[in-house]
């Protein structure tokens, strides 16, 4: 992960619901109540740039028999649910992933460094794999054609979230490239 | 929350990565984000300060919650600026290593009919003056315009930011599309080295006939 | 002919080979491997840009003695030379930009240790040493003056991410095994080892060709 890269600091700010396991007081406005001191057990959607760390970080327990706990107990994203989760399952090409979330597979990644979830790892990869498919054709078809999101193409990239855009662009100008040497072999 | 205000910053510099112009510096974003920076950086010092210099996190959990969450916010804003303005300068540096005098174009307005009037101008900004770059940024460009001089000169008959396609014709065809003033080669005005016209076709005053 | 063909035909050992050919082939693969490599490789230490530098200047000095002289032979006789300066001075400078381009975007990276720093030629080191410093007066005087000194470094590790960025070293690479070598490779789901002749050509993580390119063993195309 890259400290400069814009995309990875906008995935740094993807919610995902953390329960506090203790009072705090100053905290409040987190969950838009600044007056009120923010309750034990309360769930708030927290940016993975805070909520990560305060998941990780070790509180002390504050008597002996107490288990280490953190701050924040993490959950999956709505975007992970088991909805969408079966959704993907009966046909991939069908949901569109931005509306999920606009850095879907990074948000997923990330997730998956600190869950143990072998079934949403292996549907997203089957996710990602069946997609890129039908988006290389998609942009081979656009860059050998000249064109790029019009018609057509801007319906399908509607739905792509942000790795699937770059894999799109990359594809579309690899076609270009080729189409642009094989004419110029063509004339010398 | 606090990170609001700097991912609004984050989300300018995704717009101006795919933008053929430099948008106009967010001075007051900016300015707002440091802000809450040093405010975050008060309300460590002021939730320090009954604890005299020895706090422990066993002293109090949800003080050292909240520090955590302060310092966080404070490094995530840090992150947000540090990218926002290195997307811009990178920008810049592109423009600098194209011979594009960005400064020089601050001072021109629209249409005065020299350089500014064809393409450079319109890709450093939009509306012809150059006030989409802070007077940091000024800076920034003349310095960095010194350094890429320099390191050029240790290399003075390559031509450092000459094309990087390449050579395919000794000679080219190109078009006049507006007075340069005149302009020697070794072999007369229309049959020209493409090496010694490649600064004038890059500025917009000559085109390559192919 | 192509430079694969032109690369192929001569052993780089061969001192058979007069040195300005041998010079051309270096300047050739060396352009080759940096602008296929995620990471900086090593500026040639053996005074090979110094040479190729002076080269470059007797032709131009020619070209300018040649062009006073009107004779068809000459004149003929001056486009091939012309024509073959374009392309030394293309690949010198393709080749510079491209090391250049990698300095920008890892910059405290490549400036971190000794052992980093010694891949950057001497005027490479003192422009990214001054592009750092340059940018970090650029901060400050644009925001990070007024944060708390604590705050204000570039190249902290503190929290989940380093400040200072490293190329990926897992980006896929060419190679073409010069000699018969064990090539061993990291894949997501399992590893692979194969038994590799001279000649192969093989895709694979930069991190595992590393090692074959700097032995010798192969190279990156």
């Amino acid at each position: 992960m890259s400290y400069y890269d814009i995309d990875a600091i906008l995935t740094d700010a993807e919610k995902v619901p953390c329960k506090f396991e203790l009072d705090v007081p100053e905290l409040g406005y987190l969950d838009n109540n600044p007056a009120q001191p923010l309750k034990s057990g309360t769930t708030i959607g927290l940016p993975l740039w805070l909520a990560e760390l305060l998941a990780l970080a070790n509180r002390v327990p504050s008597t002996a028999d107490e288990d280490a706990k953190s701050f924040v107990s993490l959950n999956l994203p709505p975007a992970l649910s088991n909805e969408v989760m079966s959704a993907l399952k009966a046909d991939p090409r069908a949901v569109p992933l931005r509306d999920q979330s606009h850095n879907f597979y990074g948000l997923g990644t990330r997730m998956l460094d600190l869950f143990e979830e072998k079934e949403i790892c292996a549907v997203l990869r089957r996710t990602f794999v069946t997609r890129a498919a039908d988006i290389a054709l998609h942009a081979g078809k656009a860059g050998a054609t000249d064109d790029m999101g019009v018609g057509a193409g801007e319906e399908f990239l509607r739905g792509l979230e942000e790795w699937e855009r770059k894999l799109f662009k990359k594809a579309h100008d690899g076609a270009k490239g080729t189409k642009e040497w094989m004419e110029g072999v063509k004339k010398h | 929350m606090h990170g609001d205000l700097g991912n609004k910053l984050v989300q300018q510099a995704k717009r101006t990565q795919n933008l053929a112009h430099l948008p106009p510096y967010q001075t007051e974003l900016v300015r707002a984000v440091t802000r809450e920076v040093r405010d975050l950086d008060k309300d460590v010092a002021a939730l320090l300060e009954p604890f005299q210099g020895s706090f422990h996190p066993t002293d109090d959990q949800a003080v050292a919650c909240t520090l955590l969450v302060n310092h966080l916010s404070m490094r995530r804003n840090k992150r947000c600026l540090l990218a926002y303005h290195h997307t811009r300068t990178d920008k810049l540096e592109k423009l600098v290593w194209k011979g594009y005098d960005v400064v020089d174009l601050a001072g021109q307005q629209v249409g005065d009919g020299s350089v500014n009037a064809g393409g450079a101008s319109n890709v450093a900004n939009g509306d012809g003056s150059m006030n989409n770059l802070s007077p940091q940024e000024e800076d920034y460009v003349r310095q960095y315009s010194d350094l890429l001089a320099a390191y050029k000169g240790q290399w003075t008959d390559i031509d450092l930011t000459g094309s990087l396609e390449p050579p395919r014709d000794l000679f080219i065809d190109v078009r006049v599309l507006k007075d340069a003033g005149e302009i020697q080669t070794e072999y007369g005005q229309f049959y020209v080295r493409q090496g010694d016209v490649e600064r004038l076709i890059a500025q917009g005053y000559l085109q390559k006939l192919s | 002919m192509d430079i694969d063909d032109i690369l192929r035909e001569v052993d780089p050992a061969s001192q058979s080979i007069p040195a300005e050919t041998r010079d051309l082939q270096a300047l050739t693969r060396a352009w080759v491997a940096e602008r296929s490599s995620p990471e900086l490789l090593r500026w040639p230490a053996d005074g090979l840009f110094e040479r190729v530098n002076d080269r470059i200047k007797q032709q131009i000095e020619r070209v300018e003695e040649m062009t006073g002289d009107m004779d068809p032979k000459t004149n003929f006789a001056l486009i091939v030379i012309q024509t073959e300066l374009e392309r030394f001075k293309y690949l010198v400078r393709s080749y510079l930009r491209a090391r250049i381009a990698k300095i920008d975007q890892h910059t405290l990276h490549y400036l971190s240790s000794p052992d980093m720093r010694a891949r950057l030629s001497e005027t490479e080191q003192a422009y990214a040493t001054r592009h750092q410093a340059l940018l970090h007066n650029h901060y400050l005087s644009s925001f990070l003056s007024a944060f708390p000194p604590a705050l204000q470094n570039l190249n902290d590790s503190a929290g989940n991410i380093s400040m200072i960025d490293t190329p990926d070293t897992d980006t896929a690479v060419f190679i073409r095994l010069l000699k018969d070598s064990l090539v061993e490779g990291r894949g997501t789901d399992g590893d692979g080892i194969m038994d590799g002749k001279n000649g192969d050509i093989i895709i694979l993580r930069w991190s595992d060709a590393k090692p074959l390119v700097d032995s010798g063993r192969a190279e990156v195309i």
